[in-house]
């Protein structure tokens, strides 16, 4: 009865508050909640599997993902064989071909998928047993078939290609190789020359080295109890047999002794790729991982409320985002801080950003930021929770890095606890802006502007793959000489007179090539005309559909395509298709008003060739003029559309005479990640161009 | 012994039993009107919280379409107390996420927060049910988006017309002849006056269903819903109050014949003054009458053939039938249908017509579940050179098929599976677990229907599916939809 009477009186006490309710009054967050992640039941088997089972039977499914043991290995002159191989894990077995096991893994409605290092399974757990069952018949029977094998490798080349052109990926290497130099696996990076030297018995042998019981990991996340979990382990992996698990002493990354400044040429680039980067003394889980988290989350760690965003976006207008991040692994950790900037301000954002690391070690934080930080953390680290997989990673990272059993649970008071005199001591201990690799990838117009930034004021070029850059060679000929050369060597003449002879009698020129991708389902095919003496024209189709269409008549033009319908050529355009037109643009150079100049003698891919720059208003080519044939035998396009640079890569080989005339019968296209490759059908010469090619 | 056990154990996990997890939720109405669906559950320390308001397109008038989903992107302006642009501010500074979406049938709100923030949630969204911003500033910026999204969406996707030249065709009198997204003609000729109209007819307490799911205790959050929810006006007084926030001095008296100055500003329920008290609570007696579409719509009859001519460059025929409204016992059967027909890579139309024939790019088969009456497509994109007449004949074969002769059971036990994992992975979130219990309640009349979802599908047939085939896929009542690329200049 007591109890009735007090719970009257709360709610006329509710009442008459809510009556009071201040509704400008924005609620206050309640404490940070616990996290209710159950302890993992861990245990071994015969063989050395470690099993760490998270019984969540939340939902009737299972995901069991298998992680092996093996530190990093060394691949040297076969750098790339871990992740070629990891490509190459769900190509079939011995028992069942690729499709056979894609379709019996679609039936059950489950997923399974490897990589380099491991391997993973998720389905209902009514179908646990025949998911196993194809699991294990990978495991055990990866049969890596020659077709795919070549497919794999294939799709690895262009992948080299577009990094080629990509700032990101070309950073990202020399990042690894800067931080981590003299033989750390971190820093090998596939090259062509390492994917060229990798082959079938290589995956085959890391496979057997990598995927072995010893020293692997289990981890049965889902609706299984310990009985079951052991029933299936026993049932399914104790037959699994291999050699000892690879270990290594690998070390960490080297601080520089000052800053050390490296460049990576990208021609015609608009605005540079600056990543400042350093490694970092932190293993997972350390007691320090999360204050240095929560302080490089003030510095740049997402968001518009950072330091770095503030003073390079909001502030200086010099960049759209400018981030920092901290990789925090076993082998090696480092920090690096990166953002694209316009070519004039390139060396004002590097001031910037080493301010900003000397200041957030040289006094206290704002409360503001901290909690902005701090918020925002324990918010996205809630919400990723209710991913299994999320659950899975942290029995596995408790396990492997020796975290006490509660870490987790204790994430969010641990985090809730960090204050700014915590942050002020992770800043002072582990940043620096005296000992940093700043990578630059751009156009080496800015070069002279960062030579400050150098230790010792000597800047180091790397290419795309964070190797030492060869020098460009200065050239022995002129550029007339050049195109001179190379149009006698086009038309088998000897003399300019005979050359134009051979290229007046060229009417017409039709080409039909067709390109393919690994990102698109089916080939293009590539419609190329020339009409004497300047018309030209190009239409992409697939499967009879037209994708793009393009002409220039020698006076107007248009280009359409799918989604956005024709569009005429602006005066502009036009003036700028009159000054390269016909069928050998160069031999109008000379009186075109392009501004030409012969840089030097570069390598691509192995071969000496002449790069040719042509700069026309906004617009940027090289070219590239093998010194031996003198074909070209690469060119590159550079071109503004509104706030977008455009770029567009093309490689020819296999030369063929048709008419007397040179032509290249392949082509690679590279267009930001998309890498086509092309190869001609038909080349047919003075026939019949239909005229309505040109509207 | 042992390992007899062990046998029993594993056992257990392979038969063919299926097993839906069980929901608990409470649920109960304010006297506001409001009905509140609470689950608790503590697995991970996040939680939805979300409104469901029983407004779509349907609900609009012919001279204003679009309003529905343009509210959504509306009452993310602010509020009274909520500055323009610092709602979503406000959720993501705090370790949150949020969205919204609308339909024919209603209009979806949530915020997905840790759960030491629900009380920051329920206050945001009471915020946008009381008295959100509904102005011109925010109506202009809104009406750019708006249209930008229609351009992106519509206007510019080869064949994205379908939607509007399909249902305009299926129906004559029911407002699902137009779509959501509604005419941007409409939207500019509006005047703010339709706007908050609109939100004081449809945006009152007894048109939602406030659903929340996650790490909460059901007793703490009872408390703050009555805080923040039992003190929004009932009826006509919710725009009482409304008025009083946003009218001069002068219109208020006029109106009401009432000064603001009787109102207590603070405690707007709790006015001392007589005159306010009687108003407030003449107001509050009086309901707010949402106004619903009349189930008018006779059974479709006879073929419609039209064609349609687009921004394409491969021509696509797309056939529609009518279909039961989602709360049909037909409904399951009807959607397994499809997943025979075209789920997934290996599906009858996939496997026939695009890859063994090679007449389309793509064939699919689908339904849009609707509170009313509603549609199913079967439709497919050419390959080139294939006419359309031929592309018809061969969708019309595959259901042809199914209405002929039983799927396969091992086709049946495929689809079992997939169906099976679609809804046992469909409530591993708890966002989605709050949408669904909103949704059932809602349309189905009863929360209690998100616990047999599994079994009900698990009782379909094969010759359930054959029957529902043969009973709407009518080859004499349909819409024939041809798709022709725009003739060339």
């Amino acid at each position: 009865m007591k109890k009735i009477i007090l719970s009257g009186a709360l709610i006329l006490i509710a009442a008459a508050s809510f009556g009071q309710l201040d509704r400008s009054v924005r609620p206050k967050a309640g404490t940070p909640p616990t996290i209710n992640i159950k302890d993992s039941e861990v245990f071994t088997t015969e063989n050395g599997i470690t099993v760490i089972l998270s019984e969540n039977h939340k939902l009737p499914k299972v995901s069991i993902q298998l992680v092996t043991g093996s530190d990093p290995m060394n691949e040297g002159p076969k750098a790339g064989l871990s992740k070629m191989a990891g490509q190459l894990i769900m190509s079939g077995t011995s028992t069942r071909t690729k499709d056979k096991l894609d379709s019996e893994v679609d039936y059950i409605g489950a997923t399974l998928s490897a990589d380099g290092e491991s391997m993973y399974l998720s389905c209902l757990t009514k179908h646990v047993e025949k998911g196993l069952l194809l699991m294990t018949d990978v495991l055990f029977n990866a049969n890596f078939p020659d077709s795919e094998f070549e497919r794999i490798k294939k799709q690895n080349e262009s992948a080299l290609l577009s990094a080629k052109s990509s700032p990101d990926e070309m950073s990202d290497n020399a990042e690894r190789k800067a931080n981590f130099p003299n033989g750390h696996p971190y820093g090998e990076i596939m090259t062509e020359a390492t994917l060229e030297a990798i082959n079938k018995v290589d995956v085959e042998s890391y496979f057997k080295k990598v995927f072995t019981p010893s020293g692997s990991y289990l981890v049965i996340v889902g609706d299984v109890n310990k009985v079951q979990a052991t029933e299936l382990v026993n049932k399914y992996f104790s037959s699994w047999k291999g050699g000892p698990v690879y270990k290594a002493e690998l070390g960490e990354g080297q601080l520089n002794k000052g800053n050390r400044v490296i460049f990576v040429k990208k021609p015609g680039a608009v605005q540079s790729k600056v990543t400042v980067t350093f490694p970092v003394k932190m293993k997972p889980g350390q007691p320090n991982q999360l204050p240095l988290t929560v302080t490089n989350g003030i510095l740049g760690g997402g968001g518009f409320g950072t330091r770095l965003m503030q003073n390079l976006r909001e502030d200086k207008a010099y960049t759209y985002g400018c981030y920092s991040g901290i990789e925090t692994t076993d082998n090696g950790s480092w920090f690096s801080a990166s953002g694209n900037f316009r070519n004039d301000v390139t060396d004002s954002a590097i001031v910037q950003i080493l301010k900003e690391l000397d200041e957030i070690g040289s006094s206290y934080v704002k409360e503001s930021e901290i909690n902005l930080t701090k918020s925002a953390m324990a918010g996205g680290f809630a919400r990723s929770l209710e991913n299994p997989q999320t659950i899975a990673r942290f029995a596995l990272n408790i396990i492997q890095n020796n975290l006490p059993k509660d870490y987790y649970q204790t994430y969010l008071k641990r985090l809730d606890a960090i204050n700014t005199e915590n942050v002020l001591e992770m800043a002072q201990t582990y940043f620096t802006s005296k000992n940093c690799n700043i990578i630059v990838v751009g156009n080496e117009e800015i070069i002279e502007k960062l030579k400050v930034f150098d230790a010792d004021g000597k800047i180091e070029m790397f290419d795309a793959f964070g190797n030492v850059a060869k020098e460009i060679k200065p050239a022995d000929i002129t550029k007339e000489q050049l195109i001179e050369k190379y149009i006698l060597a086009n038309t088998g003449t000897t003399s300019m007179k005979a050359a134009k002879k051979v290229i007046s009698k060229v009417k017409s020129v039709k080409q039909v090539m067709e390109m393919s991708a690994q990102q698109i389902p089916a080939p293009l095919t590539m419609t190329t005309y020339f009409v004497a003496p300047n018309k030209e024209a190009m239409k992409i189709e697939m499967q009879g559909m037209m994708i793009q269409k393009e002409y220039f008549d020698g006076t107007a033009g248009a280009s359409s395509n799918m989604q956005s319908g024709k569009k005429d050529l602006t005066a502009e355009e036009i003036a700028s298709k009159q000054k390269s037109a016909g069928l050998f643009p160069e031999l109008n150079y000379a009186t075109s008003g392009l501004n030409i100049e012969l840089v030097g003698i570069e390598e691509v891919n192995d071969t000496e060739a002449y790069l040719l720059k042509i700069m026309d208003g906004d617009k940027r080519s090289f070219d590239y003029y093998d010194t031996k044939t003198f074909m070209k035998i690469k060119s590159v396009s550079i071109q503004k559309e509104g706030d977008e640079v455009i770029e567009a890569s093309r490689s020819f080989s296999d030369f063929k005479i048709i008419n007397g005339l040179q032509f290249p019968h392949k082509m690679t296209l590279m267009m930001g990640e998309l890498g086509l490759e092309g190869k001609v059908i038909t080349i047919e010469i003075n026939g019949k161009v239909d005229e309505t090619t040109f509207n | 012994m042992k390992k007899h056990l062990f046998a029993i154990a594993t056992l257990a996990l392979a038969g063919n039993v299926w097993s839906q997890r069980k929901i608990e939720y409470v649920e109960y109405d304010l006297p506001n009107g409001i009905h509140v669906i609470l689950h608790e559950e503590h697995a991970t320390p996040i939680v939805a919280v979300s409104i469901m308001y029983h407004v779509g397109s349907k609900n609009e008038i012919p001279t204003r379409t679009g309003f529905a989903h343009f509210f959504e992107h509306l009452l993310f302006e602010g509020s009274t107390n909520i500055g323009r642009g610092e709602y979503s501010e406000l959720v993501e500074k705090n370790g949150g996420a949020l969205n919204a979406n609308t339909s024919q049938d209603r209009t979806y709100y949530y915020e997905l927060l840790p759960s030491n923030q629900l009380e920051l949630g329920l206050w945001l969204e009471s915020e946008r049910l009381l008295h959100a911003k509904v102005d011109n500033t925010g109506v202009e910026t809104q009406r750019q988006v708006v249209k930008e999204e229609k351009r992106q969406r519509v206007d510019n996707q080869p064949y994205a017309s379908f939607l509007t030249e399909m249902f305009a065709r299926m129906y004559q009198k029911h407002p699902y002849k137009w779509q959501p997204i509604g005419s941007m003609e409409h939207l500019d000729a509006a005047q703010e006056e339709d706007y908050i109209n609109f939100y004081r007819t449809f945006y009152v307490p007894s048109n939602s269903v406030l659903s929340i799911a996650g790490d909460i205790n059901i007793e703490q959050t009872k408390k703050w819903i009555s805080t923040y929810y039992g003190s929004i006006p009932a009826g006509q007084a919710i725009n009482l109050f409304r008025d009083f926030e946003n009218q001069s001095d002068e219109n208020f008296l006029k109106t009401y014949g009432v000064a603001k100055t009787k109102f207590d500003s603070k405690n707007f329920l709790g006015s001392k003054d007589v005159e306010a008290q009687k108003l407030i609570k003449k107001y509050s007696a009086m309901p707010t009458v949402i106004p619903r579409p009349e189930r008018n719509e006779p059974p479709f009859k006879g073929v419609v053939i039209d064609t349609v001519y687009d921004n394409i460059e491969l021509p696509a025929v797309f056939i529609g039938y009518r279909l039961p409204e989602q709360t049909n016992p037909d409904a399951y059967a009807l959607d397994m249908l499809n997943t025979v027909l075209s789920g997934g890579t290996s599906s009858r139309m996939n496997k026939n017509i695009v890859e063994k024939k090679q007449l389309a790019m793509a064939a699919f088969s689908f339904a849009f579940p609707l509170e009313d009456p509603g549609l199913g497509l079967v439709a497919a994109i050419g390959a080139a050179n294939v006419d359309l007449i031929t592309l018809q004949n061969a969708l019309d074969e595959e259901v042809k098929a199914v209405q002929d002769a039983l799927i396969s059971q091992e086709e049946f036990e495929k689809l079992r599976n997939v169906k099976e994992n679609d809804i046992i992975s469909a409530y591993s979130s708890v966002a989605g677990i709050a949408e669904n219990l909103a949704q059932n309640y809602m349309y189905m009349g009863s929360t209690a229907l998100i616990n047999s979802e599994l079994p009900k599908y698990m009782a379909v047939t094969r010759e359930d599916i054959q029957r529902v085939a043969k009973k709407y896929f009518t080859t004499e009542n349909r819409v024939i939809l041809y798709y022709l690329p725009k003739p060339k200049n």
